[in-house]
């Protein structure tokens, strides 16, 4: 216990190590923050970069850098409407309206707070549940991670809008785009039109920053004489009373960003969205109305998507299988390192578990100081006259999606989307739903047939495989009780109106 | 024209001493290309190669993961580069079976073998709670019941299709393959029990089987291997193995064909050197991969080799999807 206890300080009393984890907690901040730099992409550069280190500095970096990357995305989220990554996508939906409603320090603060709290749970649950969490992890099926897309999807239902047909449209036809490419069983081309270009798929993060970003600046300059907004930089940090208010739904949501980070198919994205449908559900009475600014539509995905990254570490360290793809480059960076990255990394180097746990406490903390710092001077940025800040989305977003992957044809892309993206809006139809099928179509379709070929493509054993394990059943239960209680509000609804 | 070049020799005397180094190779940083994602093995071995080549070249070589498409999508991102030894492909197997899968045009033929890095050895794992103890048994129990046993894949062209193949050429044995994203989700579903066997690579189920999470059945192989000196060859339950092997998946860098000859040559002895120290060989040691660091026509001939081996195994297994005739790839 004394030497877990050594190793969980390591990094907290060795100079060096605390500088390295400040350092990449701050760098992962601002990396995350820009739409388009990714943390997976940070991690792997790092790997180049530390090649000649040894390990323990190298990974109180990337831990570092996986933390402050994590929560960086709602920053660029709340103040631009861009999240700086898909798992930030939930935070944009109520962050945004509440910048507009001048309160873009509040909704930073709230999101720091949670993400901090979210990563302390996620963190709590790696170093007392580690083992168990990873034996669900590995029993979850592909007819699960099915119903956990269908879960996600259902999402669409309360994205739509003015008009729930619009939503179902927008979100099938960003199903649609999700099926482009090479496809991932049979590598047979979809919609390619046999071109190379689109046989790796269309990006879905430049149509991301293409729909959310360049459709908003679009939108915007449509008033350029707008005033600005006025944002009050008073009270940032949230009160103890809000705090406890938001607890239970804190407690939820990371929750389910601890079991959705271990699993290996599925990441703090699917994890963010999936907290915030349950918010919207559950949520009684939130301070505003969902999609409005509503604290609770911050509460939930933020506290859930830093929650997935101790999460995420889970089925890495005790078993060697990546929960998300930070840890799977994480994974090859243990292997360079010299280590034995597997189950049997915990038996033959224990320290590296609790150097780990305590390097993520670390950052967390420094998540907390970093994140509350520099709010004001953030705050203003969303002051900043239309004239300013239309050009600022624009060359963000520009830059950003090169970054991805340097290629021009996905800016290119991007603007597509964007110009589109602005189409839809003025029509009334809303860009979530396309960005969410994006993400969970592939995962629904290819969940789908992995389970359907499984099952000897015969649909009667397809069903009864529901029945073999208390995940699948559980999670068709809930699934079917959700579409229910959805079916009889709008039952209710029309009785209403009739 | 002489203007011109004089003023370029002029420009360059500042930073590089000698006379001749206006022709130096290379001349500004370089990209490497890694055709898997990050976090991969092709993606390992070419992150662990770099800075030690970085520093042979003494330039950087800025990396960028473009997967998609079994790799064809960096295959043609470098194949449409320019031809000055400045962009780098760093890959693996796949190319080599794109033509008879229909995947792109293109294969190592049209490249230059910098330096073929390793090569990996496959071995069959099932899951731990099966009761058998050979590669004989899988198949006895796949004739008992055909198309019921659940073989972990990675799609067509993929390590477990090859190996699958092979084995379905020396003996019958129907099975349902089920496709995962990769060798790492594959033996994560093998150890929940949502897949009965898989065909990996040695690197990714070695740290697996140590642990017994799983239980590995043959190396696909003519002898065993040092890493696992107690799996029995596939050729003791299945002899007529032995023509296809040895095979296995491979990692290396390569270059367009048209690029010049000093730029090749220097290239070569940067990765020569990087693919001998200490820390990657251990590295590929400890991932069960078998050393090559050859290049040139060397590596030229194992690249066409492995590509009529393989390609004329899915013909027979019937998983390819056109012929290799028609590429001219020659039987083994």
């Amino acid at each position: 216990m004394t030497d877990a206890l050594s190793y969980f300080l390591l990094s907290w009393t060795d100079p060096s190590l605390l500088a390295l984890t400040a350092a990449g907690t701050f760098a992962g901040i601002y990396i995350g923050a820009i739409p388009g730099l990714s943390v997976t992409m940070a991690v792997a550069i790092l790997i180049s970069f530390t090649f000649t280190w040894s390990v323990n500095p190298a990974l109180a970096l990337i831990a570092g850098v996986y933390t402050g990357g994590v929560y960086g995305g709602s920053r660029s989220a709340v103040l631009l409407n861009i999240p700086g990554a898909p798992a930030a996508i939930a935070t944009a939906l109520d962050g945004y309206p509440m910048a507009q409603r001048g309160e873009a320090g509040r909704a930073i603060g709230l999101a720091t707070v949670m993400s901090v709290i979210g990563g302390f749970i996620g963190i709590a649950a790696l170093a007392i549940a580690a083992p168990a969490i990873s034996d669900i992890a590995l029993a979850v099926a592909p007819r699960d991670y099915l119903l956990l897309a269908l879960l996600g999807l259902l999402l669409v239902g309360s994205l739509s809008g003015e008009s729930f047909a619009k939503g179902l449209f927008c979100g099938a036809l960003g199903v649609a785009l999700g099926l482009v490419g090479l496809d991932q069983m049979t590598a047979e081309p979809r919609f390619t039109f046999g071109t190379t270009a689109l046989m790796g798929g269309i990006p879905y993060v430049a149509a991301m920053i293409g729909f959310f970003g360049v459709s908003e600046a679009l939108v915007q300059l449509r008033r350029p004489d707008l005033p600005p907004i006025r944002q009050q930089v008073e009270r940032i940090v949230p009160p103890w009373a809000a705090v406890r208010r938001h607890a239970p739904l804190t407690l939820r949501s990371s929750l389910i960003g601890v079991v959705v980070g271990a699993l290996p198919g599925t990441g703090g994205d699917i994890a963010a969205l999936l907290a915030y449908d349950s918010a919207r559900r559950t949520v009684k009475a939130p301070t505003h109305p969902f999609g409005q600014g509503a604290e609770e539509g911050i509460v939930a995905p933020e506290s859930a998507n830093n929650a997935a990254v101790g999460g995420a570490y889970i089925p890495m360290l005790t078993l060697g299988i990546p929960g998300d793809a930070v840890t799977a480059v994480i994974i090859g960076a243990l292997f360079i390192h010299g280590l034995k990255p597997g189950p049997m990394l915990m038996v033959e180097t224990p320290h590296l578990f609790w150097f780990t746990v305590g390097n993520l406490t670390l950052a967390n903390i420094f998540l907390l100081v970093f994140g509350l710092s520099g709010i004001r001077v953030f705050a203003k940025l969303a002051e900043a006259p239309r004239a300013l800040l239309v050009p600022l989305i624009l060359v963000l977003s520009v830059v950003g999606t090169f970054a991805i992957q340097n290629s021009a044809t996905d800016v290119l892309w991007m603007l597509g989307f964007g110009v589109f993206g602005y189409f839809l809006r003025i029509y009334g139809f809303e860009v979530g739903p396309v960005v969410l099928g994006m993400i969970l179509g592939p995962l629904m379709d290819a969940s789908y047939r992995r389970a359907m070929i499984s099952a000897a493509d015969d649909p009667l054993e397809f069903v009864m495989g529901f029945g073999e394990s208390w995940i699948s059943g559980g999670l068709a239960a809930f699934c079917i009780a959700v579409l229910a209680q959805a079916g009889l509000k709008a039952l209710r609804r029309k009785r209403g109106r009739a | 024209m002489i203007t011109r070049r004089s003023l370029g020799a002029l420009a360059a005397l500042p930073l590089l001493p000698g006379a001749a180094a206006a022709q130096a190779f290379p001349a500004r940083e370089l990209t490497g290309i890694i055709m898997w994602g990050a976090g991969g093995a092709t993606d390992v071995v070419a992150r662990a190669l770099t800075p030690i080549a970085e520093r042979a070249l003494g330039q950087s070589i800025v990396l960028q993961n473009r997967p998609g498409g079994a790799g064809a999508i960096s295959v043609q991102a470098v194949a449409t580069a320019a031809a000055d030894g400045h962009t780098l492909l760093y890959g693996a197997e796949n190319p080599q079976l794109h033509k008879v899968l229909g995947l792109g045009q293109r294969d190592y033929a049209d490249f230059f073998p910098v330096n073929l890095t390793a090569r990996g050895v496959a071995v069959v794992v099932a899951n731990k709670d099966k009761p058998w103890a050979s590669m004989k048994d899988v198949v006895a129990e796949a004739q008992r019941n055909p198309g019921r046993l659940r073989m972990g894949a990675t799609g067509p062209g993929g390590l477990p299709h090859v190996v699958g193949a092979m084995i379905n050429t020396v003996t019958q044995m129907r099975v349902i393959a089920v496709p995962f994203d990769g060798e790492g989700p594959g033996l994560t579903a093998l150890q929940g029990g949502h897949v009965d066997f898989m065909p990996v690579g040695l690197g990714a189920a070695a740290e697996h089987i140590r642990a017994g999470r799983v239980k590995p059945l043959a190396v696909v192989n003519t002898e065993a291997v040092p890493t696992l000196p107690d799996v029995p060859p596939i050729t003791a339950d299945l002899p007529g193995m032995a023509r296809l092997l040895p095979w296995g998946p491979f990692y290396g860098v390569w270059v367009r064909r048209e690029v010049p000859e000093a730029a090749r040559t220097r290239l070569v002895a940067a990765f020569r050197e990087a693919a001998s120290s200490e820390a990657f060989t251990t590295l590929m040691r400890n991932a069960g991969n078998i050393m090559m660091n050859i290049s040139g026509e060397e590596a030229d001939a194992f690249l066409r080799r492995w590509q009529s081996v393989t390609a004329w195994t899915l013909q027979e297994a019937g998983a390819a999807r056109r012929s290799p005739e028609e590429f001219g790839i020659p039987r083994p």
